[in-house]
């Protein structure tokens, strides 16, 4: 593109010389490149000013007000105090802590769940089914009530206990319940809940490794055939390696949606100091602190996972991809790091 | 293996893998569709029905008593349940416009003009793509607060519109855009908005699609932004409506659950309907983009 626009630049130099007068007239003249990146400017320029105004400006407000005590809240006049806000986060507040550890135990209960089922359900899915479209719209429809204050009433109602009820003798004649005993029961049915909720949510990672599974040339699979691999090793050593960019993706999508997640303890915590009690400044750290967790999780998986993936294969994933025409989106993570 | 001769004198073939196969799949259906299925039988559910324990799943005699029970118990009070519907209809529908115009907009010339500062401004946005949006809501609301839009559809509205994930999307479907036709289109003598307009758009509908779905659904049911921005119970969205017809989230008001029930499923319906409209459009793209917010 900026090569040929480069082209008519001899053209149009000659001009000014032809005509002078226009060119003295009217200011400067702008050559074509400068030109097009001028209008590129204005057609961008919206993005920019609500780019600006709500997300680089919050961000660093919120990073000086982390480190600081607001004075006057006219003006929002700020006196540096340094760390305290984030020593306080630590060992004054009560609650901060242990919310914390409840949110790790519940994304770690949950993200591996949801990782690993959304993979067996696409590979399901992947195979010659009738219905695969229905059944990728019944997988994908949660998402669409699943995020938000729906989700919340949901599980408000019971969602996960009651939907499943194994307790009630319906699914599970009560002799069976009794001989098991409640315990095992009770552990039955939180294990049922964790699978609903885990399932509601999955909806988008299925369709990630459904995109990285189609883009699998099926050459390879045959290939691995005629040499006598055994499906078990087909899968470790075609499949998975091939979508190790959809996995990459999907492992850090589903980090930071169970990060970000309305249902997530912690969000509901800053939200409450923040707001409630009116302490912007001790919200900020709070809000700091837990972003920096996120973005370190988020760089560890990519640190363990860069030294996974298989670029030889990821080059012939590409070079799939373009011949028809799949984007492949492994860019996203690389450059933000 | 089982051979049933089906009709126009083919033969039917089942094998115990492909039963296995649908039965798993069955049983998933089922899983992920239950909590649907109850949601909606809730929602024409009596009175006496609701309390049942254990909950029973179905309905048996469904009415519509919930929904008027909404209307009227909400109509009483001082901002009846059709203004919440309202706003929320207003404010989502004015996102999703100007979001898909701008990041559209903003997608293409970051493409194809290659503005100064182009490269940064990417970079930028990839940050913000990892960045929790909560981190910055306190200062999001200093912004909005001095621009003096408390308590305005503004509030609602603008924050929302220039979201990072949104001309991410774009730019990933711009990028497969070949340069050859808008060169063409220039030779021709078309202006640079009538380019966009009558040849980019079309061609990138199946982006926007996905564009208008994402953001239907997830402004639909922002929750955040009403709760901050606006004080006044008469600008407040359905997803608070919601929350305080339930009498919020400790508290299940025995009198109100049928109620709730009805909402939570009011709730619901526009996001599906925009989804079955789009579905064609969006399932492909997200198969091949695999991109989501």
């Amino acid at each position: 593109m900026a090569e040929k626009v480069k082209k008519p630049k001899p053209e149009k130099a000659p001009k000014p010389v032809k005509a002078p007068k226009p060119a003295g007239k009217g200011g400067f003249k702008l050559d074509l490149q400068t030109k097009d990146q001028l209008k590129g400017l204005v057609f961008v320029s919206p993005f920019i000013i609500g780019v600006l105004l709500f997300f680089v400006y919050p961000v660093t407000l919120s990073l000086r007000l982390s480190f600081g005590d607001i004075t006057s809240v006219v003006g929002m006049k700020i006196r540096l105090i340094g760390l305290q806000n984030y020593i306080r986060a630590f060992l004054v507040d009560v609650n901060f802590v242990p919310t914390f550890l409840q949110m790790i135990q519940q994304t770690a209960v949950k993200y591996p769940l949801t990782i690993v089922l959304s993979l067996i359900i696409a590979m399901l899915i992947n195979q010659d089914i009738a219905c695969r479209g229905l059944f990728r719209v019944i997988f994908f429809i949660p998402f669409l009530l699943g995020v938000g204050e729906v989700m919340q009433q949901l599980l408000n109602q019971g969602v996960d206990r009651a939907v499943l009820n194994v307790t009630d003798g319906t699914l599970i004649p009560y002799n069976v319940i009794s001989y098991f005993g409640t315990t095992i029961m009770d552990a039955v049915q939180t294990i049922l809940g964790i699978l609903v909720t885990v399932l509601w949510g999955s909806g988008v990672q299925i369709l990630l490794f459904l995109s990285g599974l189609q883009s699998i040339s099926p050459a390879l699979y045959e290939a691995a055939r005629i040499d006598g691999a055994t499906e078990w090793e087909i899968f470790w050593k075609v499949t998975v390696p091939m979508i190790s960019p959809m996995l990459l993706l999907n492992l850090i999508y589903t980090l930071v949606d169970s990060f970000t997640n309305i249902t997530n303890p912690m969000l509901s915590y800053i939200q409450d100091n923040g707001f409630k009690n009116g302490e912007f400044e001790f919200g900020a750290a709070m809000g700091w602190i837990y972003f920096a967790f996120v973005g370190l999780v988020v760089a560890l998986v990519f640190a363990i996972m860069k030294g996974y993936m298989h670029t030889n294969e990821v080059e012939g994933v590409k070079k799939h991809a373009r011949k028809h025409r799949i984007i492949t989106i492994e860019s996203k993570p690389k450059r933000s790091f | 293996m089982i051979k049933i001769k089906w009709f126009r004198g083919q033969w039917l073939h089942i094998t115990f893998a492909k039963i296995a196969l649908y039965t798993v799949m069955l049983c998933l259906v089922a899983f992920t569709a239950l909590p649907l299925i109850y949601l909606v039988s809730t929602a024409f559910k009596p009175m006496d029905e609701l309390f049942v324990y254990p909950p029973a799943f179905f309905v048996k005699h469904p009415t519509t008593v919930n929904f008027s029970d909404l209307v009227v118990s909400l109509g009483s009070s001082t901002v009846p349940f059709l203004r919440y519907a309202f706003n929320s209809i207003v404010v989502t529908l004015t996102i999703v416009f100007l979001t898909v115009v701008v990041s559209a907009l903003g997608a293409y010339s970051l493409v194809k003009f290659k503005p100064p500062g182009g490269v940064f401004l990417f970079n930028l946005i990839l940050m913000a793509l990892m960045f929790s949006p909560h981190v910055t809501r306190i200062p999001s609301y200093l912004v909005v607060n001095s621009l003096g839009l408390i308590n305005t559809y503004g509030a609602l509205i603008l924050p929302n519109i220039a979201v990072a994930y949104n001309i991410f999307l774009m730019k990933q479907f711009v990028e497969q855009y070949p340069d050859e036709l808008l060169e063409a289109a220039r030779i021709d003598g078309a202006g640079e908005f009538r380019i966009f307009m009558q040849m980019v758009m079309p061609a990138l509908k199946p982006a926007w699609a996905t564009l208008v779905v994402m953001s239907f659904v997830s402004n639909w049911n922002d929750y955040f932004s009403p709760l901050i921005y606006v004080t006044s119970q008469a600008m407040k969205t359905l997803p608070l409506a919601l929350q305080t017809i339930s009498g919020g989230a400790a508290a299940v008001s025995v009198g109100r659950a049928g109620a709730t029930a009805a909402a939570t499923f009011c709730m619901t319906v526009p996001t599906v309907v925009i989804f079955t409209a789009m579905q064609g459009q969006v399932m492909e793209t997200m198969v091949y983009s695999g991109i989501k917010e």
